[in-house]
């Protein structure tokens, strides 16, 4: 438990010590809200939600990017791999979380008429698949350049593709966009319930994926024998 | 460097060199005698440290060093292919507690695959490795976090063998005094210099004791007083019966290292150096 935290504590003291990124990254979300402002409240809300999404999944990938060269002597120190990746998480988690607030209050000052709690659940949503799906690009992908673009195209089709469409709920922030349509217009309890399941599913999806591949990249190699000290 | 760097620098020369602790203390006493009385720039008195030194243990000899104990690392039958390109082939080495083995050889000729191979880094395409006791790795470069503190690397690596964060850090802290590196400020490893970022590298692979320590290159960047601290630091490891693989491309240094494993392709040997065991392995 002790790793898990350390690895959660280190995470979230490297991404806070990044300010600048970190402004940029908030700096999204305020935009998209603002931009889409006086034209439909419940498109501003859903690109918030969108651009929250964005900021923890960039976050996510620079993080993950950043301990590729750490993690390979951190397993050698002790760690098991379950330790980075899920201490990495949880880390992620908790940075998403705080970032999430100011953007819970901005509508709430901004004086929008919409079911809060409808908007804190979005904000969960996107927060909780947002670390892990950063954290597999990252783990995929080794430069923070591809990343970041396959980051922008996935952000670009979840915005542009027809939510009603089959295909929507192949995007990883579908979840958010359901409960923000269950927020902001009030419709039927059906939306949330969806949105909640799609939400939960694809967190769990990605979070398998992240273990997948740290399991096998920081796996013991089996050239290697350890024997007892004698 | 003033009378008291000589000084320093030879008296970490003797201890290298396995010149018995009496002795060492004799010789550097009456130089430090020497040079008080007569004066002088002791480069111009006695010449390089590490030359004098290596006239000391010509005249007196040097203490048995003790015996190598159990074997710590064997890595046999190594062989490693990128594409067609074969990197090693067939390359074996044992280690035993107690021992420096020093991987050298051609650029691009393997020895850094070879040491990640060694660490179960990654995987050869033939041959195994067998280790008794705890790896420690210290990479050629990164393998530390831009925006952490020191401290924060030793407790992160600190709480990976479940040592409590302060006697993690009094730890960090006085490995790292032994490179002649104060490492207790609230730099980020970001900010550190190329040298100074190298020392954190070694002191996390030290840190965690291990038995085994691999270190590829890990002096990049070192000053020359920094650079007779590793050396220092390897002998005193050696001594408590650590098993040290190191790459290396400075071939002045092997007279201070037990086995040579050269991965010069058409070359690749293993020399004993102390024990002058020639031959091919």
């Amino acid at each position: 438990m002790n790793r898990l935290v350390t690895v959660a504590e280190m995470t979230v003291r490297e991404l806070l010590r990044r300010r600048g990124v970190l402004l940029l990254l908030l700096l999204m979300p305020l935009t998209f809200y603002l931009i889409r402002r006086d034209a439909y409240l419940g498109q501003s809300v859903r690109s918030l939600l969108l651009g929250v999404g964005w900021a923890v999944s960039t976050a996510a990938l620079f993080a993950t990017t950043a301990a590729r060269e750490l993690e390979p002597r951190l397993r050698l120190a002790g760690y098991r791999p379950h330790h980075l990746y899920l201490g990495r998480m949880l880390g992620l988690w908790t940075v998403g979380l705080v970032i999430s607030v100011p953007f819970f209050l901005l509508p709430m000052i901004d004086g929008a008429d919409l079911r809060y709690g409808g908007l804190a659940a979005a904000l969960l949503c996107s927060v909780a698949v947002a670390a892990p799906f950063g954290m597999l690009i990252g783990a995929l992908l080794p430069r923070e350049l591809e990343g970041t673009l396959l980051l922008l195209t996935v952000v670009t089709v979840q915005m542009l593709i027809d939510p009603a469409g089959s295909g929507a709920r192949l995007t990883p922030f579908w979840s958010s966009r359901e409960i923000a349509t269950w927020t902001v217009d009030n419709t039927d309890q059906g939306y949330l319930s969806r949105g909640l399941l799609h939400g939960l599913a694809v967190t769990a999806l990605l979070a398998v994926g992240v273990a997948a591949v740290a399991s096998v990249r920081l796996r013991r190699r089996r050239h290697l024998r350890h024997l007892p000290v004698g | 460097m003033n009378a008291d760097d000589w000084l320093r620098t030879l008296t970490a020369e003797l201890h290298q060199r396995r010149v018995a602790a009496d002795a060492a203390r004799h010789v550097v006493a009456e130089a430090a005698t020497h040079l008080r009385e007569g004066g002088g720039d002791p480069w111009v008195v006695f010449g390089p440290p590490q030359q004098y030194a290596g006239a000391v243990v010509e005249s007196i000899g040097t203490a048995p060093g003790p015996r190598p104990g159990p074997v710590r690392l064997h890595a046999a039958g190594i062989t490693k292919r990128y594409g067609r390109r074969t990197v090693l082939r067939d390359a074996t080495l044992t280690v035993r507690a107690g021992q420096i083995a020093a991987v050298v050889g051609a650029n691009g000729c393997g020895k850094s695959t070879f040491l990640r191979i060694c660490a179960g880094l990654m995987s050869p395409d033939a041959g195994e490795v067998a280790v008794s006791g705890r790896l420690g790795y210290c990479p050629q470069s990164g393998g530390t976090a831009d925006f952490l503190l020191a401290d924060e690397h030793f407790v992160l690596v600190g709480a990976g063998q479940g040592v409590a964060r302060g006697p993690a850090r009094r730890a960090g802290r006085a490995a790292a005094r032994q490179l002649g590196w104060e490492a207790g400020g609230d730099v980020q490893a970001r900010h550190l210099s190329g040298g100074t970022r190298q020392k954190l590298n070694l002191t996390m692979s030290t840190l965690s004791a291990p038995d085994v320590l691999l270190l590829d290159e890990p002096y990049q960047g070192f000053d020359q007083g920094t650079y007779v601290n590793f050396w220092d630091q390897l002998s005193r490891l050696r001594d408590a019966g650590t098993a040290i693989v190191v790459v290396t491309h400075l071939l002045n240094q092997l007279d201070r290292v037990d086995i040579v494993l050269d991965l010069t392709p058409a070359r690749e040997t293993v020399r004993h150096a102390r024990d002058s065991q020639g031959g091919r392995q």
